[in-house]
């Protein structure tokens, strides 16, 4: 279903979905993030790209797995598998969007895992074309993606200066594009052409680029014990700058948290974590088979590049570039890549 | 409802026999399900153990499939965790999710010779397949087990490997000399030099510490054993036990899942990061 | 203006004789306009090495990973390692020395003055430039920066694009060093010192608290803030219940018995814990070289905490951190005239 939105009657159409909890993204403190859409927001589409992506919404920095008390000497534990009201979350750039399925594929292989499913059953994403890379490091073309792929998205809309053009993509898009009723207009005959136009040009801007992606598992794999990681992360801070801010990445950990007086009483807690923390493989006897950071950034890179391909057949990259423009030390995975697959 | 992969059932810890003493010590626990409602699992698998309030470890199903009553495991008090086990008394109520990970390939394993080498703890994670083929011994050759520790009083299981001379050829060993012990002094790895088992269509699985391994599988490979009859079971930092946290892997493995049984031909494929 | 080049040079001639073991110094990097940390220790890199307004990263915080490496090394080098220092992070050494991290000679400064400007900030820089972004910054005396974009150059005054903590430096050059590249300019027109704590501090507590609510609840937890502080060396960070060194020796009752001070969970409580518990560990110990707040991805304004630290150790204590290596560290020592009303 295609439909066309003025910009003007976006906020028309965000009223309509008054039972949705609506996110956009929104500038305050100098930076892009997503903000909830209340009364009185001016919703703002002219984002380069938030600095958290949507992965939050399914995954959030922190999950609670149940409660646990003791009832009669008796452990009682009560799953809190949450309930969210139906979420839509506005601007989601193409990369972010191409990003959800990997975590889709995560958090079903295997096991389903209850907690992620039940926000992302509840989530709608409204993709924002690119009419250009907002970035100077975006590679999104050079890992299969493009300025306005739909994979993942529910809507994808792409601005047309005036309006938006809007494409309603899965069950849950066109829902929401239903009840937006006659905020909505008809789609005209030049429109069309108009959208592929943008699109056309959009792919045409330079990307950053990467020397040869389709080498990059090979190489990754012959240069397994190269010196070449130690040299490359030899900065690395180990700070969680480029797993959390990664639209893919997924690593957690899991404490019980104490709430009462004693160990009896509290929460099994889910919280991000980081394979870039030096502690994150430490087992307790003190062996720590990923003790250095030239093992790290090699687990981060393969991870991404070589092991997920290997398990499922599609890059965990969507090249958005956030860990590149975020590393303190500049570390940069293109360039990353690049000197491996040279070597 | 939809099944929580996350929820622990609970357990009651029927039985805790203090195994070893010491900084290292380990204890064996059985834990039986009140309501009834064990899980069946396989040799090799694994269980996340919860005491509520310290946390989860993953722990090896040391008891066969065979035993319905209960599931034994054998812990070694490390840290946190183990330590809040080690302190457990009988009647106590654990969290158990299981059972993760994959199995010893024991059907495969019919009509050959079984070689169990273990060290200290190490035995725990083989043992419920040992003693599943001791209750099928029509189904499989000789069984043998090569078992060492630093001490006799790092030995586990001596009355259950009592027990088992009549089916299996065992073989103890203690690491340095020892007033009052019998058997073979030195380390695991010269034991099963010096007996040399054959390698004719044997089976030989190890488990222990890193460094007994590594010459546990020289040893292994100077008898003959190709790579395909040589099995392991690994261990790795493990949080959630479903192949998500993302820290237990091996290259494009999460132990968890796809191990903690590997044969070394599979394993050394992998990156050699543990 | 200081001369790149007699730099490159100096850093040659250091690696070829071997009166260093290394050289950690800013070069071009890959990922956009900012200079990134380069250890070299070839005489030939030494031609890579950069200095401008893009040298953000405190190069001091090398040192301290440097120092972990050597106590760990069988056969240490003892040669120092030589480092590329502007103002700021000669002070972090200062401290550094100070609490006996490393001694004097185990390190080779060469100082580079900011020219009474300093480094900019790229969040600045990029919401002046409006979606283009650029290739190149230099340094252009005291009327500011050269700002290249899209193929345009741009003269744009400092004080538009210096970081903040450039605008209340009091000393934009290298005090401690052993060579000093470029010119000491001693007046500065912009901020008093302590300006933007100041201003903080006249909102009502409760204002003060909503806001800091809202950044702690909009705070990750990446621990960049942590890991970017030269000054946060310790292995076992007391707010962080997974920094743990387990050794073979650790006994079971150790690790069972360790407290968790602060969870890991990434909400209101426990992140406070985390800022505020950090912020009084630097007091007495923070240069103000603003990486915390620089690298934050969220825009924490973290300086905030630390400099009204660092404005009371200076109004109490008349302490200036990092000034003066050889004198004891303020919370290590006491003075008779130290301020002493709370004593009844």
């Amino acid at each position: 279903m295609e439909k066309i939105l003025f910009k003007e009657k976006l906020r028309q159409w965000v009223d309509t979905l008054n039972d949705y909890e609506v996110l956009a993204p929104a500038f305050a403190d100098s930076v892009w993030d997503y903000a909830r859409v209340e009364a009185e927001t001016e919703i703002d589409l002219s984002h380069t790209n938030t600095v958290n992506p949507p992965k939050q919404f399914a995954f959030p920095q922190r999950e609670v797995f149940f409660r646990f008390e003791r009832v009669d000497g008796v452990p009682r534990l009560t799953p809190t598998v949450p309930d969210p009201k139906p979420t839509l979350v506005l601007g989601v750039r193409p990369c972010d969007g191409r990003g959800m399925p990997c975590n889709d594929t995560v958090f079903s292989k295997e096991y389903r895992d209850p907690y992620y499913w039940a926000r992302r059953e509840k989530l709608t994403l409204v993709g924002l074309a690119c009419n250009e890379p907002y970035a100077p490091n975006c590679f999104c073309q050079s890992v299969g993606g493009s300025p306005h792929s739909t994979e993942g998205l529910d809507v994808l809309m792409t601005d047309l200066v005036d309006r938006f053009h809007v494409r309603g993509i899965t069950e849950k898009g066109l829902e929401v594009i239903e009840r937006g009723g006659d905020a909505f207009d008809r789609v005209k005959d030049d429109d069309a052409a108009e959208v592929e136009k943008v699109h056309a040009a959009a792919r045409s801007r330079p990307q950053r680029p990467v020397a040869e992606m389709d080498a990059v598992a090979k190489a990754i794999r012959e240069q397994f014990d190269s010196p070449l990681w130690e040299e490359m992360a030899r900065h690395c801070i180990g700070c969680g700058i480029c797993t959390y801010l990664c639209p893919t990445c997924h690593c957690f950990d899991m404490n019980d948290e104490v709430t009462g007086p004693n160990a009896g009483t509290g929460e099994r807690v889910r919280t991000w974590d980081n394979c870039q923390f030096p502690e994150f493989t430490m087992h307790t006897s003190g062996h720590n088979p990923r003790g250095d950071l030239a093992a790290r950034l090699r687990q981060r890179v393969a991870h991404k590049f070589l092991y997920f391909v290997e398990n499922h057949a599609t890059r965990q990259c969507t090249g958005c570039g956030r860990c590149i423009s975020g590393c303190p030390v500049g570390i940069d995975i293109v360039a990353v890549v690049d000197r491996v697959t040279r070597s | 409802m939809m099944e929580n992969v996350y929820l622990p059932q609970i357990g009651r810890i029927a039985g805790i026999r203090e195994e070893t003493q010491g900084a290292r010590a380990i204890k064996t626990f059985q834990v039986e399900f009140p309501d009834g409602d064990a899980f069946e699992h396989q040799c090799g698998q694994c269980a996340m153990l919860s005491v509520f309030g310290r946390g989860e470890s993953m722990i090896s199903i040391a008891s066969s499939p065979l035993v319905k009553e209960y599931k034994q495991f054998s812990i070694m008090k490390m840290g946190r965790v183990t330590s809040a086990f080690h302190a457990a008394r009988i009647g106590d109520f654990i969290g158990v999710r299981g059972p993760f990970g994959n199995q010893f390939p024991l059907a495969d394993w019919k009509g050959r010779d079984l070689v169990f080498v273990g060290g200290g703890v190490g035995l725990a994670p083989m043992w419920g397949a040992l003693q599943t083929a001791v209750a099928r011994s029509q189904d499989y050759g000789k069984i043998s087990l090569f078992y060492g520790a630093r001490t006799a009083g790092d030995l586990m299981y001596k009355a259950d490997i009592e027990a088992l001379q009549t089916s299996v050829a065992v073989q103890l060993s203690v690491d340095n000399p020892e007033e009052g012990w019998q058997g073979y002094t030195g380390f695991v790895p010269a034991n099963l030099m010096e007996k040399a088992p054959s390698s004719n269509n044997a089976i030989a699985i190890t488990c222990g510490p890193p460094i007994m391994i590594k010459f546990v599988l020289q040893n292994l490979k100077a008898l003959g054993f190709a790579d395909e009859q040589i099995y392991t079971t690994l261990e790795n930092k493990m949080k959630c036990g479903i192949g998500k946290c993302g820290r237990c892997n091996l290259g494009k493995d999460y132990v968890c899942t796809k191990g903690p049984v590997y044969s070394w031909a599979e394993l050394k494929k992998l990156p050699q990061e543990y | 203006m200081v001369n790149v080049d007699e730099l490159r040079s100096l850093a040659a001639e250091l690696l070829e004789q071997g009166q260093v073991r290394s050289l950690i110094g800013y070069r071009r990097g890959t990922a956009g306009v900012l200079a990134e940390p380069c250890t070299i220790a070839a005489p030939g890199e030494a031609e890579t090495l950069v200095w401008d307004p893009t040298c953000l990263n405190n190069l001091a915080l090398f040192l301290v990973e440097e120092r972990k490496q050597q106590a760990a090394a069988s056969a240490p080098d003892k040669r120092p390692v030589g480092v590329v220092a502007k103002g700021c992070d000669s002070r972090a050494v200062s401290v550094l020395l100070q609490e006996n991290y490393f001694k004097r000679e185990d390190v080779f400064i060469l100082g580079v003055s900011c020219e009474g400007t300093g480094v900019i900030d790229p969040r600045k820089l990029s919401a002046r430039l409006k979606g283009r972004w650029p290739t190149r910054v230099e340094f252009a005396g005291e009327d500011g920066f050269k700002v290249s974009a899209g193929g345009d150059e741009t003269l744009v005054p400092a004080r538009e694009l210096l970081a903040d903590r450039c605008l209340e430096c009091r000393e934009a050059s290298p005090r401690l060093n052993d060579v000093l590249f470029g010119e000491v300019v001693t007046e500065r027109g912009f901020d008093e010192p302590f300006r933007a704590a100041k201003a903080a501090q006249e909102a009502t507590e409760d204002a003060r608290w909503a806001t800091w609510e809202r950044h702690f609840d909009r705070c990750v937890r990446c621990f960049a803030c942590r890991a970017v502080c030269p000054m946060c060396y310790c292995p076992e960070c007391v707010v962080d219940s997974t920094t743990f060194v387990n050794t073979p020796g650790t006994s079971a009752e150790e690790k069972a018995t360790r407290i968790r001070w602060c969870e890991r969970s990434a909400n209101v409580s426990e992140s406070a814990v985390y800022h505020l518990t950090r912020a009084i560990h630097l007091a007495g110990r923070c240069i103000d070289c603003g990486e915390c707040e620089r690298v934050c991805p969220v825009n924490i304004p973290l300086r905030l905490l630390n400099t009204k630290l660092e404005m009371e150790a200076f109004q109490q204590f008349e302490y200036e951190v990092g000034r003066d290596f050889e004198r004891p560290s303020l919370l290590s020592s006491f003075r008779d005239e130290d301020p002493n009303s709370f004593i009844r």
